[in-house]
This record gives structure tokens, C-alpha cells and sequence, in this order.
């Protein structure tokens, strides 16, 4: 596989410029092999990085690419969770008005799709979701809330996702969810089981069901 | 032979090596703000480098030997009993006291074996915003995990790290920084006004990243979001550099200009809001 590689920090690299195929099938890749001296690996929206535990060269990783062969078809089985969600965010009337729809609207586009966990960060358990339809794209709002609650459904650019945990943000509030995505208190111990602790982990597929 | 907390001061926390493997999960690293101070602290006891310590922020926190025992201290020099860069043994019923003026915001307090203390993640750290690792608190008693530490003291009650080892967080030394991924997005001017300009630790700075005054750089756009590394220079639309430190958002969609060599972010953790910061490319 070839792929364009550039140095982040010491111990850093990191692979860009990835189709979603690509990353996809990288990934899946990396849940049965890694490069030697490779401590973990990160997946952005169209990157990967990796993280050594020490100094490595670019070239060094590109041999380890050049031996890997990715799945030619996307994974058939995956995860699918359905969230049900309170539409009463407090930016839901908002978000009419600059989009120009109805807020039933908003809600019905909002809960169509099937979407697909692309990126997890910034904070524990936080999802960045591809598949939001593009009639609800919006820049992220002016002055971020400085604390948005857990379990609150929202938007922001071509992402929709859910808050984890409570935390600063930027993106538009369209309602919550009861569901929990982070449990901070399965976290405990060594080698804590990510199931366990997280609802959902990069590639799983989720839907969101509206309920009064 | 514990130790009994009784002032947090302007904060004290669990610390060690911090997590690895869940920055996949937006987890940040976390652990010892000076990774530096926190091993030598820990050396001096005979410890793993990145057994559990307590980070110690500024002045006013206050610890009470309820048994005699050793104690290690590196970072700020900040404790009146014990030195920094010194293991001592300290009576039952004396208070280590962090009221000194010093250089450095961070101190680092080692006991034989480390701290006991429940990991999250495999890693004792505490990270309040997210609800991990144990806070202590006034009040709290925190154990070491040994009775002795793990060399020979027989007939000494002091040990010192070498000169060489020490930092004093003094000079005016320069920074070096790596390219950040985005560096080729930064334009010349930009490139250069990262290195000639004169930068200060902003007060909104904390444990997520170190803010920087001074002047604006042009930014190209935002990017879609990738991940992010501690030491790195996030450029938002106002063109002042944030520097993510180790408990910082795990992706982010700024552009990074540049990203700070470890060694060197160490020494920026011990720069208090106000201090003054020299960068220079660093020679590849």
C-alpha cells in the first residue's frame, strides 16, 4: 500500500491524504498487526497516526506499509446502536432559522441517516459521525458554550455527534440522550476493557431515534 | 508512614507516566506536566521513573509525616524541609510545607515505591474533567507503596542528584521546535514571526495547553480534524498559538504551525503565566 507519510513531533507519524476506503481498511488492518516499536495509533478524519516509542524514520514506516495488503471490501458485519433522542436542544430553533427549514424538519434529516462513527476524541467517548445530511452543515458557532452537558446530540461543519462528557464546545445543540457513551468507572484498573467502557469505537454505525 | 494532606495550596494531584493506548478514544495522556522533575524525584528513591508522585502547583500546599520516613523532591524548588533535587528523611510530625518562592510552577514529591493509588486507564493521573484518577483532598492521607526506598540508605539521611541533572528553570534558553504537520499551510512571514517574535505565557493557561500572548500569525484554514499531540502549536482564527499540553483535546481541527521537542516541554510546563519564551527551529 502506498500512502504519504510526514514526521509529527519525535515519535510521531503520520499517514494523510487517506480515502475513507483507505483509512477504513487501515484500520481494521491495525486491529491485527502494528509496526514494530508502534505504542498506539490515533485515526483522524482522513489520517492515521502513529505513535512510537521511540524516534522512527518516515522511510522505516513506509516499508511496513509497502508489506501490508488492506481488505479490498468494506467490513459487512458492524456495530449498530440506536440512541433514542429528546429534540429540545437549545439551538434547534436556531438551526431552523439558518438553514431555512422547519425545526420538524431539522429533526426528521437529523433522524434519518445511518451514521458512522469516524473519529473519536477530543474528549473520552466523543464521536465525530460522517453521514450528516449536507442541508444541515453549519460553521461552528461564533463563541463556544463553555459547558455543554453530557449526553447532548449536536452539530457542527459535516458532523453530527453526541458530548461524552461535560465539556466546552462549539457545535450546535439539537437535543440529548439518555444513553451513556462514557463510563468513566469501568475505566478503573490496568488494562480497563474498551467495551466496558466506551458505547461506541471508531467505525460503528449509529442511528438516532426521536422520542418525546 | 504516611502522609497526611493538610493544604491543597493552589493544587496538588496524583501523577505518573500517564496513559497510553486510548488516545483512539479521546483519552489524553495525561500524567507529569514535567516528566523530567517527576523521574528525577522518583530516581533519587530508588522508584521507576514514572511511579506514582504528587505533582505539587505553586505554593501554599502542606503535607504531615505522621511516621518518619523518606521523601524525594524535584522541580520547583518550592518546599522549606526538603531541598529540590534532594531525598530526605523526615520525622514523624514534620510538615512539608510548599511556601517558598521559587522558579518553576510544578513540584514533584516521590516516596519509596510511589504513591499507592488506583489506576484508570493504567495510569494513576488524576484528570478531574473527564472523572479519572483519585482527587485528593485536605485531609486525605497518601501512603507510599514501600517502607524503604528501593537503595541503600544505611547511615545517610540525604541524598542529592547530581548537578547536571538539575534544571532551574532560569534561563532565557531557546525552545526548539519541530514542523508541525501544517507547517508547508503557514506562510514565511508566519514561519518566521513564530521565531522572532516575543511570546509570553498567557494566565489562561492550564494542565489542556499553554496559551501565548503576543502577536497574531496569519492562519490558514481549519483543517479537517486529526489528531493531536502534547508540544503541539495549534494556531486558531485569532492567530495566537495555543501549545496543547498533556491532559489537551486528543483531535482538533486547527492547524499546527509547530511542535515543541520533548525535552523542551518539559522546561515549558515550569513557565509561569507572564514568563517571556524564546523559539528557534530547531536544526534538522
Amino acid at each position: 500500500m502506498q500512502v504519504a507519510l510526514k514526521a509529527y513531533g519525535e515519535r510521531g507519524l503520520l499517514a494523510h491524504g487517506l480515502s475513507e476506503l483507505e483509512r477504513e481498511g487501515l484500520c481494521r488492518t491495525l486491529l491485527r498487526e502494528r509496526p514494530v516499536g508502534c505504542v498506539e495509533y490515533v485515526e483522524g478524519y482522513d489520517t492515521v497516526l502513529f505513535v512510537f516509542e521511540q524516534s522512527v524514520a518516515v522511510s522505516d514506516l513506509a516499508k511496513w506499509f509497502d508489506g501490508i495488503e488492506l481488505p479490498q471490501t468494506a467490513e459487512a458485519k458492524q456495530n449498530i446502536h440506536e440512541l433514542p433522542v429528546i429534540y429540545d436542544g437549545a439551538d434547534l430553533k436556531s438551526v431552523a432559522e439558518q438553514t431555512g427549514l422547519s425545526e420538524s424538519e431539522v429533526i426528521q434529516i437529523h433522524s434519518a441517516p445511518l451514521y458512522t462513527v469516524r473519529t473519536m476524541g477530543f474528549s473520552p467517548g466523543f464521536s465525530y459521525l460522517d453521514g450528516l445530511d449536507p442541508s444541515l452543515h453549519l460553521p461552528r458557532k461564533d463563541s463556544p458554550r463553555t459547558r455543554i452537558e453530557p449526553g447532548s446530540v449536536a452539530i457542527g461543519g459535516s458532523h453530527a455527534g453526541v458530548y461524552s462528557v461535560a465539556s466546552p464546545g462549539g457545535w450546535h445543540l439539537l437535543g440529548r440522550t439518555e444513553v451513556q457513551l462514557f463510563d468513566a468507572r469501568a475505566a478503573r484498573g490496568a488494562k480497563p476493557d474498551p467495551k466496558k467502557v466506551f458505547l461506541l469505537s471508531p467505525g460503528d454505525r449509529i442511528c438516532f431515534q426521536p422520542i418525546d | 508512614m504516611p502522609l497526611e494532606i493538610l493544604s491543597t495550596g493552589s493544587g496538588i494531584a496524583l501523577q505518573d507516566g500517564g496513559r497510553r493506548g486510548w488516545l483512539r478514544y479521546g483519552v489524553p495522556a495525561g500524567g507529569a506536566m514535567d516528566r523530567h522533575a517527576m523521574h528525577a524525584a522518583n530516581r533519587l528513591l530508588g522508584n521507576k521513573a514514572d511511579a506514582p508522585v504528587v505533582e505539587v502547583l505553586m505554593q501554599g500546599a502542606r503535607f504531615r509525616a505522621t511516621d518518619d520516613l523518606w521523601v524525594a523532591l524535584a522541580g520547583a524548588d518550592s518546599c522549606s524541609l526538603v531541598a529540590a533535587w534532594s531525598a530526605k528523611k523526615v520525622r514523624l510530625g514534620e510538615v512539608l510545607e510548599f511556601s517558598k518562592k521559587a522558579v518553576g510552577l510544578f513540584a514533584y514529591l516521590a516516596v519509596p515505591g510511589g504513591f499507592q493509588a488506583e489506576h484508570w486507564f493504567g495510569s494513576v493521573s488524576a484528570d478531574p474533567r473527564n472523572g479519572l484518577g483519585k482527587i485528593i483532598r485536605k485531609g486525605d492521607i497518601v501512603e507510599p507503596s514501600a517502607r524503604q526506598p528501593g537503595l541503600s540508605t544505611g547511615g545517610i539521611g540525604r541524598r542529592l542528584l547530581i548537578e547536571e541533572e538539575r534544571r532551574k528553570y532560569l534561563s532565557k534558553e531557546y525552545f526548539s521546535l519541530l514542523p508541525g504537520p501544517q507547517f508547508e499551510l503557514f506562510s514565511a512571514q508566519a514561519r518566521e514571526a513564530l521565531v522572532v517574535s516575543e511570546w509570553m505565557v498567557s494566565p489562561k493557561s492550564d494542565r489542556t495547553g499553554y496559551r501565548l500572548q503576543g502577536p497574531s500569525i496569519s492562519v490558514p484554514d481549519s483543517i479537517p480534524s486529526e489528531p493531536v499531540l502534547p508540544g503541539s502549536f495549534q494556531v486558531p482564527g485569532n492567530g495566537k498559538p495555543i501549545i496543547t499540553m498533556v491532559d489537551g483535546p486528543t483531535v482538533g481541527g486547527y492547524p499546527k504551525i509547530a511542535v515543541l521537542k520533548d525535552v523542551d516541554r518539559d522546561r515549558l510546563a515550569q513557565c509561569a503565566p507572564g514568563t517571556q519564551l524564546f523559539f528557534k527551529w530547531a536544526d534538522s
